[in-house]
């Protein structure tokens, strides 16, 4: 992305990048935490 | 928001200056006994060397507790907050009598409570759970830090009405509208263990009760400890917000936003404290279920907050001459100490948030309750989203308040990045193990029933417990040589306040009005805790008696 010499210009796609791969994070680790509680069964 | 220069008083730095020496001074303390337990878990019991100072691990753990997660949180913030309250006015505040009254107040609270710390009477870790018994001089002390803590907000609100006597009609300052809610969400939030305190913990350690009902006390602390954790974030937050973008020469991305999630965080954070209770029998599950999703709900604000911080980065680092997607970052002056720990502080705050979702899960926090994920959930948030925050402040706060040069700015960087290294050891270690099923508060070395997939993680706890230890030498290192340094900063300290990509004067109004905010957190706390506490009031049974466990 070229420099931004305006305000309005600027658009903060790098920050959406690092919150969408932060989701997808959350997503697969909540995941797996769940997985793990699927794996003992009912009672935990 | 105006970011004109304004010149604190001697006097105020002063003032100022006390609250972080004494916070820096109980982090000193504090940490000597983080390390130890992770040594502890490793297998390298030091503990049995201390004895007779310390008589045992639990003993440690209280002193790490209160001095790291209570004292140096509480003393830092609430100087921190004076700091920003007279800059973001920039007015003296109204009574400074009336400040200090509340800092000597939390004074004395602390040296009241550290004696039977000690001397052992009180090894009941920093959650104080009923029915462990301490010696009253410790309930009484904590106390009185937060009556000295609420008397200091008080000064705040004073001087905040002057400001607006002066200022009719002019949108509230940033970091100082922060600094208000900040002190708002503290004096509602401690009602709770005010009310628990005052009516059931003093009155039956002094033996003025026959006993103490341990499921209403932990409800009364869960009133406090959750929206405990927004008093610890509001202070780094409005460091995120409003100071780091210019830190990095930028500005900040939306003062609105900002705004706006500021409120959230004042009505969401109170009525959930049941998520910290899901195991408690004498909550009703709906209940438990009702505060699970109002836990969620302050996902909304935190993103808010993840967004614009990371925006303004963005910002000012493309400002910079950042390019790409990603390579912006590399646009960051990450050789400013204060920047660096600011930075990766904020990383790893990332990963707290994650390890926070599922423990206010209902039913994967089933997996995680009471293990060692929690104290790696939280040494990821208070003990590094939090505290490295507050230390990267500190690396241009001291220079400010005392007129010295900071010492050795690349070992305050290395400190940043060692804390950042032997947390990310530390605590991924701990989340693991907590997983594996190891018990929190426990002193492991001596458990019989450690299964061999423990080892090598309770190994990485210890070598990350290490490293942390080395981090925070440098830092008490680094401060202790600022502070006595004879060498004067070579130029003024500037104090970094961002201008807002947007006018605040063009912001909603609605943003910095009072009065329904406050009336719509007070609802919500009704409703949610409401009908629960009523009934637990109601039903209230003072007949467990005290335990000395240690």
């Amino acid at each position: 992305m070229a420099k931004k010499n305006s305000n309005d210009e600027f658009r903060p796609q790098g920050t959406v990048a690092i919150l969408v791969i932060f989701v997808i994070t959350l997503v697969v680790l909540w995941g797996s935490i769940y997985l793990i509680l699927l794996g003992r069964g009912g009672t935990v | 928001m105006s970011t004109q220069a304004y010149e604190i008083t001697p006097k105020d730095k002063n003032f100022i200056g006390w609250h972080l020496a004494v916070a820096i001074i109980a982090l000193a303390i504090g940490s000597l006994f983080g390390p130890l337990q992770a040594f502890e878990h490793a297998g390298w019991d030091l503990y049995k060397y201390l004895n007779p100072l310390i008589k045992s691990y639990y003993q440690g753990l209280t002193l790490h507790g209160v001095l790291n997660a209570l004292v140096w949180t509480t003393f830092f913030i609430t100087g921190f907050l004076t700091f920003t309250v007279i800059y973001g006015f920039k007015r003296p505040l109204k009574y400074p009598t009336l400040n200090l009254i509340g800092f000597l107040l939390m004074v004395v609270g602390l040296v009241l409570a550290a004696i039977p710390i000690l001397l052992n009477e009180a090894t009941v870790l920093f959650t104080f759970y009923p029915p462990m018994k301490a010696n009253w001089a410790f309930y009484v002390g904590l106390t009185l830090v937060v009556v000295g803590s609420w008397v200091e907000g008080w000064g705040f609100f004073y001087t905040y009405a002057a400001w607006r006597k002066e200022n009719p009609g002019v949108r509230t300052p940033f970091i100082a509208f922060g600094s208000i809610i900040t002190m708002l969400l503290w004096q509602i939030a401690t009602i709770g263990i005010a009310v628990d305190m005052l009516t059931m913990l003093i009155p039956w350690s002094l033996g003025l009760l026959p006993g103490v009902d341990p499921q209403l006390s932990r409800t009364y602390f869960w009133f406090t400890g959750h929206p405990l954790v927004y008093f610890w974030l509001l202070p780094a937050y409005i460091s995120w917000y409003a100071m780091l973008p210019k830190q990095v020469g930028g500005k900040m991305f939306s003062d609105s936003l900002a705004r706006f999630a500021f409120w959230l965080f004042l009505i969401l954070s109170v009525p959930l404290g049941f998520h910290h209770q899901y195991v408690d029998p004498g909550v009703p599950p709906a209940w438990k279920f009702i505060h699970a999703m109002l836990t969620f709900s302050v996902f909304f604000p935190s993103m808010l907050t993840a967004f614009t911080v990371v925006a303004s980065l963005e910002y000012g680092a493309r400002q910079n001459g950042g390019k790409g997607m990603f390579g912006w970052m590399r646009a960051l002056p990450w050789s400013n100490p204060s920047v660096a720990a600011q930075l990766l502080a904020g990383l790893l705050f990332f990963f707290g948030g994650i390890g926070g979702l599922a423990n206010a899960s209902y039913n994967v926090n089933l997996v995680l309750h009471n293990t060692a994920f929690v104290p790696g959930h939280f040494h990821l948030t208070v003990g590094t989203g939090v505290t490295l925050t507050f230390i990267g402040i500190s690396y241009w706060l001291i220079p400010y308040l005392t007129g010295k040069k900071l010492w050795q700015p690349k070992w305050a960087v290395a400190q940043a990045w060692l804390w950042f290294v032997g947390m990310i050891i530390f605590s991924n270690s701990m989340h693991i193990l907590g997983l594996l099923g190891a018990p929190r508060r426990t002193p492991l070395n001596l458990a019989p029933y450690i299964p061999a997939e423990w080892n090598s993680r309770l190994f990485q706890v210890g070598i990350g417990g290490a490293i942390l230890f080395v981090s925070g030498a440098i830092y008490l290192t680094v401060v202790a040589a600022t502070f006595w340094s004879k060498q004067p900063a070579t130029e003024k300290v500037e104090v970094p306040v961002a201008e807002a990509l947007q006018d605040p004067a063009l912001g909603p109004a609605w943003l910095d009005r009072w009065t329904p905010w406050v009336v719509a957190t007070l609802a919500l706390i009704v409703l949610a805790y409401g009908p629960m506490l009523f009934d637990l009031i109601k039903n209230i049974a003072l007949t467990s008696p005290g335990f000395r466990v240690w």
